[in-house]
C-alpha cells in the first residue's frame, strides 16, 4: 500500500486553514471535474482530489492523518502505525461526500471502508425497484451501418455480503441495431441495479460514442471522407474509385474542381428513416518535384499558365 | 471460438427522441420530479409537449441531467450556473467536432 501526500494532491500545505482546503477543493474540482475538464486522466485525477478532500476537510480525519507525521513521500510504501488512531472517532463512521466506492487502499486502511447503512425503506421491507445504471460504450462506425453484436465489459460498484461497497466487473453481449447515432442510448432491461425486497432490477442505459475510424468522420448521421486527388483530377474532372463503408463505387470528380469541395452521395451516411448523407471533401495532393522531367513540367506550367493565387491578396 | 460466444446475446430498445416521460427520465437518473421540473424551469434540458404529463424528453436529456447532478453535487454550482455550464459545454463539444470534420484533430 503506497502512502498518499493529500496536502500534495491539493497544492496545500500543513499549516493551510478550513478555508484554504475549501477553496482549493472547488477551484481543483472546477479543473478536473469530468463533465468540464479536457485534462488527460481528469476523471482518475478527481477522484483523487475528492479522496483528498474528504479527509482534510474533516477536522477529525486531517488531525489523524497528520499524526502519520511528514516524513512520508507520496508513493512511498506504507504502513500505518499501531494505535496511530488511537483517540479518533470516526472508524466506521459516514462519509459526508465523494464517492466512497473509488477510494484508495490507503485510505480504507486508515479511514475504514464505507459500509452499507440500509436504507429506511428497506428496513421497512418495501419491495423498491432497483436503480438504473449508465455505461458509456465505444462502437466502430461498421457496428452501425450493418448492425453487429459486441461484447461489452462494464465495472459497477456494487455490495458483498457483508455489505461493503465492492467493484463488480461482467461482460455483456449486446445487439448494436443498424444505424445507431453517436449519443443515442440503448435501454437493456433489468440489466441494472437489483431490486430490493420484491422489487425488478433496474434498467441498464448504455450511451453510443463511436471510435474515432481511419478513414471516416461521422456527424450526427452524415459520415465524410477526405479524398486525396491530383491537381489534373480536379482540374479535367475524373471517374475514381472512393471508398465507403458500404464498400467502393466509382465517383465522379467535375471539372475545376477546388481544394476542399464537398460533394454529396445522398442517402449514403448513417442508414435511418430519413438516411444520412455522405460527403466526399476533396484535397488536392501536389505531386513532388523530385525528377528532372518533374521540374520540366512544373517549368511549364509557369511559363504558360497565368495563374496568380494571390490575386485577392493585392500582391 | 471464444468465451464471449457463451454468453446470450441481449437485445435492448433505443431510446428514440422525444420518447421519455417524467417518470422515465426520474427512474434513469436516480432523481426526483421535483428537481427535474426544476431544471425545465430553467430550461436546462427542454421536453416536448406543453403539460407535464405530456411532456416526453429526448435521450440526449439523460445526460444533461446527469451532468446536471454531478456538477451540483460536486461543485456546488446552481440551477443558473448549472445552465450556464451545460450550455457552453455543448458549445465546445459542437466546435471540437466542427475542428474534427475540419481534419484539424
Amino acid at each position: 500500500m503506497q502512502y498518499k501526500d493529500y496536502y500534495k494532491i491539493m497544492g496545500l500545505s500543513r499549516t493551510s486553514t478550513q478555508d484554504d482546503v475549501k477553496r482549493a477543493y472547488r477551484k481543483l474540482a472546477r479543473k478536473y471535474h469530468p463533465d468540464v475538464s479536457k485534462e488527460k486522466d481528469a476523471e482518475a485525477k478527481f477522484k483523487e482530489l475528492g479522496e483528498a478532500y474528504e479527509v482534510l476537510k474533516d477536522p477529525q480525519k486531517r488531525a489523524a492523518y497528520d499524526k502519520l507525521g511528514t516524513n512520508w513521500k507520496a508513493g512511498e510504501e506504507f504502513r500505518p502505525p499501531p494505535n496511530w488512531d488511537e483517540g479518533f472517532e470516526f472508524k466506521g463512521g459516514g462519509f459526508t461526500g465523494g464517492d466512497a466506492s473509488t477510494f484508495s487502499d490507503f485510505f480504507e486502511q486508515l479511514f475504514g471502508r464505507a459500509g452499507f447503512r440500509p436504507s429506511a425503506q428497506g428496513q421497512r421491507g418495501f419491495d423498491q425497484r432497483g436503480q438504473d445504471s449508465h455505461a458509456k460504450i465505444y462502437i466502430d462506425l461498421e457496428d452501425s451501418i450493418h448492425g453487429s453484436t459486441r461484447n461489452i465489459s462494464l465495472s459497477t460498484p456494487g455490495m458483498d455480503a457483508q455489505g461493503y461497497i465492492q467493484v463488480k466487473h461482467r461482460s455483456l453481449n449486446i445487439k448494436i441495431p443498424k444505424g445507431i447515432k453517436p449519443g443515442q442510448h440503448i435501454r437493456l432491461s433489468g440489466q441494472g441495479d437489483p431490486g430490493s425486497g420484491g422489487g425488478k432490477a433496474g434498467d441498464l442505459l448504455l450511451e453510443i460514442a463511436f471510435n474515432s475510424h481511419p478513414l471516416y468522420r461521422v456527424s450526427g448521421t452524415d459520415i465524410y471522407l477526405d479524398l486525396p486527388v491530383t491537381p489534373w483530377e480536379a482540374a479535367l474532372g475524373a471517374k475514381i474509385k472512393v471508398p465507403t463503408p458500404e464498400g467502393n463505387i466509382d465517383l465522379k470528380i467535375p471539372p475545376n474542381s477546388r481544394q476542399g469541395t464537398k460533394l454529396r452521395l445522398k442517402g449514403r451516411g448513417l442508414p435511418a428513416k430519413t438516411p444520412g448523407d455522405f460527403f466526399v471533401v476533396l484535397q488536392i495532393a501536389l505531386p513532388p518535384a523530385n525528377t528532372e522531367h518533374a521540374k520540366v513540367i512544373y517549368q511549364k506550367m509557369q511559363q504558360e499558365l497565368d495563374f496568380n493565387p494571390r490575386l485577392s491578396l493585392g500582391v | 471460438m471464444n468465451s464471449h460466444d457463451l454468453l446470450p446475446v441481449h437485445t435492448g430498445t433505443v431510446i428514440e427522441d422525444d420518447s421519455l416521460t417524467l417518470e422515465q427520465l426520474c427512474q434513469a437518473c436516480g432523481v426526483h420530479a421535483e428537481w427535474v421540473i426544476s431544471l425545465v424551469e430553467e430550461s436546462i434540458i427542454e421536453p416536448q409537449g406543453d403539460e407535464i404529463h405530456l411532456w416526453r424528453f429526448s435521450g440526449a436529456s439523460l445526460v444533461r441531467v446527469r451532468s446536471a447532478l454531478r456538477l451540483q453535487h460536486d461543485l456546488g454550482v446552481n440551477l443558473a450556473g448549472i445552465a450556464l455550464a451545460l450550455d457552453l459545454i455543448e458549445e465546445l463539444e459542437n466546435l471540437r467536432a466542427q475542428l474534427n470534420i475540419m481534419g484539424h484533430d
